[in-house]
């Protein structure tokens, strides 16, 4: 009966009738609050207006299963207005100023921008099915962007809101966490020590913000909001999601073989080692580069993002894809997660490179809205799935029909996908097998979430090389000559060779651009004409070139 | 087929070939032409993405290549795919909005057309919303009810009284969707050869994506997509110098829905003038037979199977039902809206004053209301059908007199948008939805100059306005204002950026600086109407002894709309009355 509309719906009721001591408490056999407090603050706000503009939305107990227009239309609206004031002006500060898009030009931008605007699972989930899943990935994205400016404390207190908001958050932790760390020891002794207090403070005290109302006994109340945030009483998979759990749970009974017991356990297992890659990507030039970082008398460098923070979205896609392949409990909508920064690292590469970030990001995107076909089925968004996905897949210009290295999987994704969609509206299953649909579903999606992970392990190993962090800790722009300083404050961060070509193509079209780019492009004349017809595929570096020492080399000549 | 390249000629066979290539594009979009993998493709191919850049970053390039390719090219570009499909995606997603009556009446006719035998059409009476509409439009529903037959056949079941399942919601939707793309191939057909590419392309997607269609079809459900379609193409095909096939197309409109009959006096004059007559005067007997036989032999097709059984009374007593009264439930924003606001004044005062004056006591409370019947006026002399009808009568001469000396193109235009809005005026019992046959016509004519722009710009955002309150739940509110808003900056601020023109003359000045207080005023109107409701409730909790006056005050927002819309509708109208018997044409 009802679904997650009643219980972001109800928690506006209590949160606004009920003391802050019974939040967590008070009839949780009706959609009970298990979300973290930042959730239930919002929750009371939405609850403070409705309940002046008309108190019959959130009458307490009386207001259950409402279903009124207006009230309805007044839910729907909150979730626009936190969308205004916490998703969007972080994808504008992304597309603005984010080093990932930094050499592009403004129209590509712009074009990233609406890329990710019209993503249609995000819409889909928070407009359709009726979540508020963009403010916490709203908060995860303004880290990042503080992250890149180097501004690590608001980052940090971003995160902790993000995480006060969703428990989801979690999946981006290890790498947030990592990346922190690491840039510490970048630092050294001297700067790295008083930065990790700092940050360890704000941590601190932005979670005893989160929680003080709840610290007024402690720990008796405190123990309530944790125990229904995170609930390891259930089972392994929630409904049919595309992960490993879930598909493999067709050929073996997880649930047989283990008990409940150890199974959140294996889960954690499966998941630490996962994600472990990313953290050696991390860590490693970290702790090679102990310290590189560090100047005397100059304060401003704690105040620059980390070399590593080339490899931080990426990682952040790696890491949370493996929570959401193996870790314990896992819904279907939780795909939003990795979704988001595969997003931004899809609209900061070039469209044209062959199995790239850009190919993946939209197979994954519309994999991600199919995997969550059987949840949008129940709640009636046939007709704003497929609009939808035929919108956003018309305004990227997707074609999965154009040569690529991934046109084969693309295709068979697709065309299994659809198979699986008309059968469901042809065949009834049968009766042995009521779920075989969802199932089918889970297993394509898990396939293709699966081989996602397996490129992004290849992604995550290409980023490094190419980033060469071992060398850029030794060629910093001030051990090197000053007349190159310059083009190597400029070059430092970019690092892929999707985003070398970008740079090449876009100030190539620009016509010229700075000095440094006047550079990268005297690296490939013969190749400019061929990048300004767009749609030919680039031949700018070959496939295991790396690009930054290859642009480190050719201007030290 | 090859891409039309008659760039200049307007000889006939060359464009019925430019016609049917409207209708099937085969030719290569600008951005295939740069990239010969992708030559082949188009509507026929079935896959959208072949005729659209790989990525967004072309976008920009493909306008370039659009504007000077355009007046070569009569192939759908990119750009007109980008509308056609946005445009698209934007009214399905209004699948599941509100719906009106009107959404039941086309599947009752439907069901009858289906189900009934020709002979019974326009006597079948098992639903209160009879076939009412001329017989082209029962023939098109009945074409419409063959599809609908293989998807749910309960649908066509006459008894089968308010029948929403979720079938019949898409099919229904889908329908006015599909048959949209008449008035879509129109409009694009449009651009071509107009003297303004440019500014005729925005004209021709404003029309596409106007927000009376979207409230008017694809929320409260109507055909008016298809037939303004099929007027556009008449229009078109006047200015193209095709002026029989004009004739028949519309008088095909007028076999769909009579309430073309309204710009009728235009064509007719139009016609016999530039048709029928030689420029020195002198009648051309063979021009005049083909037209009359032509829109003849329309009508007997139309209704010959009701001619022959000697149906044709009852089918016009469906068509003209003369037993409604002055106003529409809603005042539509006329002439009749402002004189029956007079009057509830005039009464106000004579109350107030004790002025000895025999007042029509039954008209005290009817007007009080503005629901649906006979609105009669307390004060002011009572209004009968025939006065109407004399007024509208009067007024259209006026414009056909001086179409009649100006038999162009521009004129004609002109000449069809004031008898619309004649009618729209003036007229008995007039739709607040019958703006439209103001707003398409006059739309065409925006980009002539300043003037015409800014008659269009109060025309267009009094007349939008007026369409607000068919639309009453709340989700659709946020729809129809958050829509019109962003139509309203993407339309008309670039037509503003092209035609502006500085205001010369104090009196100019004046004029413009009291134009756009009105049109700001719009604003201040809509949260004057959004917010009243609220106003009003609290009040009404507070226990306030005026509560009762002002629950009977609940029209008051409708009254007020009602008012303001139709002052700025009837000045556009002067605005324009005025600008087209002073032009030369």
């Amino acid at each position: 009966m009802y679904g997650d509309y009643e219980a972001q719906r109800h928690w506006l009721e209590i949160t606004y009738h009920l003391p802050v001591r019974l939040w967590y408490k008070y009839d949780l056999q009706y959609w009970g609050l298990d979300y973290p407090p930042l959730t239930a603050y919002v929750s009371w706000l939405c609850g403070f207006i409705a309940h002046k503009i008309n108190p019959e939305w959130v009458a307490l107990d009386d207001s259950r299963g409402i279903g009124s227009a207006t009230s309805k239309v007044y839910m729907r609206f909150t979730v626009l207005i936190l969308d205004l004031l916490i998703y969007i002006p972080a994808l504008v500060q992304f597309a603005r100023n984010s080093s990932l898009l930094r050499h592009r030009s403004a129209k590509a931008k712009d074009v990233a921008l609406a890329t990710i605007l019209l993503q249609p699972a995000l819409i889909l989930i928070d407009s359709g099915h009726f979540q508020y899943n963009s403010v916490m990935l709203g908060f995860t994205l303004h880290s990042l962007n503080f992250f890149s400016q180097g501004r690590d404390l608001l980052g940090a207190f971003c995160f902790v809101a993000s995480l006060g908001f969703k428990q989801m958050a979690l999946y981006y932790a290890p790498v947030v966490f990592a990346y922190l760390l690491g840039k510490c020891l970048l630092l050294g002794w001297k700067s790295g020590v008083p930065h990790l207090a700092s940050i360890g403070f704000i941590t601190i005290a932005g979670f005893t913000i989160l929680f003080l109302p709840f610290l007024s006994e402690f720990p008796t109340h405190l123990i309530p909001p944790i125990q229904r945030i995170f609930p390891f009483a259930r089972g392994l998979f929630e409904d049919k999601v595309g992960n490993f759990w879930c598909a493999s749970n067709v050929f073996i009974k997880w649930n047989r073989h283990f008990s409940k017991a150890v199974l959140p356990k294996l889960a954690t297992g499966f998941t630490a080692i996962a994600f472990m890659p990313s953290m050696i990507a991390l860590f490693a030039p970290a702790i090679k580069g102990f310290g590189t970082m560090e100047m005397a008398g100059d304060r401003s460098k704690s105040c620059q993002p980390s070399p590593t923070f080339a490899l931080f979205t990426h990682a952040l896609f790696q890491t949370s894809l493996s929570f959401f392949l193996f870790s314990f409990q896992v819904h279907e909508k939780t795909i939003l997660v990795p979704l988001l920064p595969l997003t931004l690292l899809m609209v900061a590469s070039a469209p044209t490179v062959e199995g790239g970030d850009w190919e993946w990001g939209v197979l994954l995107n519309n994999m991600a809205c199919f995997s969550m076909w059987p949840l949008l089925r129940r709640d009636g968004l046939t007709v704003q799935y497929i609009g939808l996905l035929s919108l956003w897949n018309y305004a990227i210009g997707h074609n999965p029909l154009r040569q690529s290295s991934l046109r084969p999987l693309t295709l068979f994704a697709y065309s299994a996908a659809a198979v699986i969609q008309v059968a469901e509206l042809l065949i009834t299953p049968p009766t042995r097998y009521p779920d075989l649909f969802p199932v089918l579903n889970a297993l394509l999606s898990a396939g293709v979430f699966g081989l996602a992970y397996l490129w992004s392990l290849k992604r995550l190993v290409e980023i490094s090389w190419a980033m060469g962090t071992i060398r850029t800790s030794t060629i910093t722009s001030t051990s090197a000559p000053s007349s190159l300083r310059p083009i190597l404050e400029e070059r430092r961060y970019p690092s892929s060779k999707e985003l070398f070509n970008n740079f090449v193509s876009d100030s190539a079209a620009a016509g010229g651009g700075n000095d440094a780019s006047n550079h990268t492009i005297s690296l490939s004349t013969h190749d400019v004409s061929s990048l300004r017809k767009r749609h030919a595929p680039l031949h700018a570096t070959s496939e295991g070139q790396a690009p930054l020492s290859a642009g480190v080399v050719d201007l030290t000549e | 087929m090859e891409p039309a390249l008659d760039g200049g000629s307007t000889s006939s066979s060359r464009h019925s070939k430019r016609f049917s290539q409207s209708l099937t594009p085969t030719g290569s979009g600008s951005l295939r032409v740069r990239k010969p993998s992708n030559a082949s493709g188009g509507i026929h191919s079935g896959s959208m993405h072949k005729v659209i850049p790989d990525s967004m970053h072309t976008y920009g390039e493909g306008i370039k290549a659009v504007k000077e390719k355009d007046s070569e090219r009569t192939s759908l570009s990119n750009v007109d795919w980008d509308l056609l499909v946005v445009g698209t995606v934007i009214k399905l997603l209004l699948f599941p909005a509100y719906r009106s009556t009107d959404f039941e009446v086309h599947r009752n006719w439907m069901a009858i057309t289906n189900s009934l035998p020709l002979s019974q059409w326009y006597y079948e009476a098992t639903s209160e919303w009879t076939l009412d509409y001329p017989p082209f439009f029962a023939y098109f529903e009945y074409l419409l009810s063959i599809p609908a037959s293989f998807i749910d056949s309960q649908m066509l079941r006459v008894q089968n009284l308010g029948y929403d399942a979720w079938t019949v919601v898409a099919y229904q939707r889908t329908t006015v969707i599909v048959t949209e793309l008449v008035m879509a191939l129109a409009l694009r057909s449009f651009i071509p050869k107009s003297i303004h590419p440019n500014i005729q392309r925005i004209i021709s997607a404003s029309l596409f994506f106007h927000p009376g269609f979207l409230i008017v079809d694809h929320i409260h459900f109507q055909y008016n997509g298809f037939m303004f379609g099929i007027l556009l193409w008449s229009i078109l095909m006047a200015r193209n110098d095709h002026k029989l096939l004009s004739g028949i197309l519309f008088a095909v409109l007028l076999n769909f829905k009579h309430i073309y009959m309204y710009i009728a006096p235009a064509y007719f004059v139009y016609l016999l003038r530039s048709y029928c007559m030689t420029p020195n005067g002198t009648i051309s007997i063979p021009s005049f037979l083909r037209l009359a036989q032509s829109v003849l032999a329309v009508f007997a097709v139309s209704f010959g199977p009701f001619i022959w059984l000697r149906q044709v009374p009852q089918v016009l007593s469906r068509l003209f039902p003369f037993t409604r009264g002055l106003n529409h439930a809603y005042w539509a924003p006329n002439v009749w809206a402002l004189v029956t606001a007079l009057d509830r004044v005039l009464l106000k005062i004579i109350k107030m004053r004790k002025i000895d004056f025999e007042v029509d006591t039954s008209a005290v409370d009817s007007t009080s209301r503005g629901l649906v019947g006979d609105t009669s006026f307390a004060v002011i002399p009572k209004v009968k059908p025939i006065h109407t009808f004399a007024i509208t009568i009067a007024l259209q001469t006026v414009f056909l007199v001086k179409l009649w000396r100006n038999p162009t193109y521009k004129s004609f235009v002109a000449a069809i948008t004031l008898c619309g809005y004649v009618s729209f005026l003036f007229g008995w019992h007039v739709h607040e939805k019958a703006i439209l046959l103001v707003l398409v016509p006059l739309s065409l004519l925006a980009g002539e100059r300043h003037s015409y722009f800014r008659t269009f710009t109060i025309a267009s955002v009094a007349g939008i306005f007026s369409l607000f309150p068919l639309l009453f739940t709340p989700a659709e509110t946020i729809i129809k204002v958050v829509y019109s808003i962003l139509w309203c900056i993407l339309v008309l601020s670039p037509l503003s950026k092209q035609l502006y023109e500085f205001p010369s003359g104090v009196i100019a000045v004046a004029t413009d600086i009291l134009e756009r207080a009105y049109l700001y005023g719009f604003i201040l109107l809509q949260v004057f109407v959004s917010l009243y409701p609220v106003l009003t409730k609290t009040r009404a909790q507070a226990g306030d002894t005026a509560a009762e006056s002002l629950s009977k005050l609940e029209f008051l927002p409708l009254m007020v709309t009602s008012i303001y819309c139709a002052i700025g509708v009837i000045w556009a109208f002067l605005r324009f009355s005025w600008l087209y018997l002073t032009e030369k044409y």
